[in-house]
């Protein structure tokens, strides 16, 4: 095929720079379906607190284990990162803030703040 | 076989959803700051109250809504095989509506 247009060879992840909106995009996406895959976890965790005193004793005793405050964490970075995403995407729907500087320093922002909060969460369960 | 495709509606859908989801999380989250349930009296009483049922149990039809329109753009954006596609989509619906139907009952058992 003599047309072929000459493309970057590599394709090594940690040699492509992703611009920082891809990254915000991409991370919206994983932290969605993060929290699809907490979702059992989490409706066993209700119905459990909601079955009686002892039940809400036990719903209690196992959000202390190690296991379940290491996944609240990623809970936590998944909920919170894509409630500042969504919101800067919702805002750009409607016009807002859609200039390249602009939307390069929400996107900074959500990714922060995400990661902001998360550290918030760790520190409140520690 | 073809069907009409509802983008344009699925696009608004997420957006409603979106909204009403992210505005009943941040009173979960400033109430749950303030006033933790201390006993399951509490809690109980709390998530039972008629006001708090009804936003609750919209809240669970809001993120079946939102995620089943999220988690079916993930699979179409990076399944390519047929089979494959059918076969994932077909295991997440049986979780929403799974998730669904035991988020329902435990409202509803809950307030009786």
């Amino acid at each position: 095929m003599p047309n072929q247009r000459a493309a970057p060879v590599f394709l090594n992840l940690f040699r492509i720079h992703f611009p920082v909106g891809a990254v915000t995009s991409i991370a919206h996406r994983i932290s969605g379906v993060l929290m699809f895959l907490s979702f059992p976890l989490l409706i066993y965790l209700l119905d459990l607190s909601l079955q009686g005193p002892a039940g809400f004793d036990r719903a209690l005793d196992y959000l202390h284990t190690g296991w379940l405050r290491a996944a609240s964490v990623i809970i936590a970075w998944s909920l919170f990162h894509h409630l500042f995403s969504g919101i800067r995407n919702l805002l750009i729907d409607i016009d807002c803030g859609v200039s390249l500087q602009q939307a390069r320093r929400s996107a900074w922002l959500a990714n922060i703040a995400g990661l902001a909060m998360t550290l918030a969460w760790l520190w409140w369960i520690l | 076989m073809s069907r009409p495709t509802h983008g344009l509606r699925d696009w608004l859908l997420q957006r409603f959803t979106a909204v009403y989801l992210g505005c009943f999380l941040v009173y979960l989250m400033v109430s749950f700051y303030h006033q933790p349930p201390r006993d399951y009296q509490q809690w109980h009483d709390w998530i039972t109250h008629p006001a708090m049922a009804i936003a609750s149990a919209a809240f669970i039809l809001a993120l079946l809504v939102h995620g089943w329109v999220g988690m079916r753009d993930v699979v179409l954006d990076y399944v390519k095989t047929l089979h494959l596609r059918l076969l994932m989509l077909s295991l997440i619906a049986l979780v929403f509506i799974g998730c669904g139907l035991w988020a329902l009952q435990i409202l509803l058992t809950g307030a009786g």
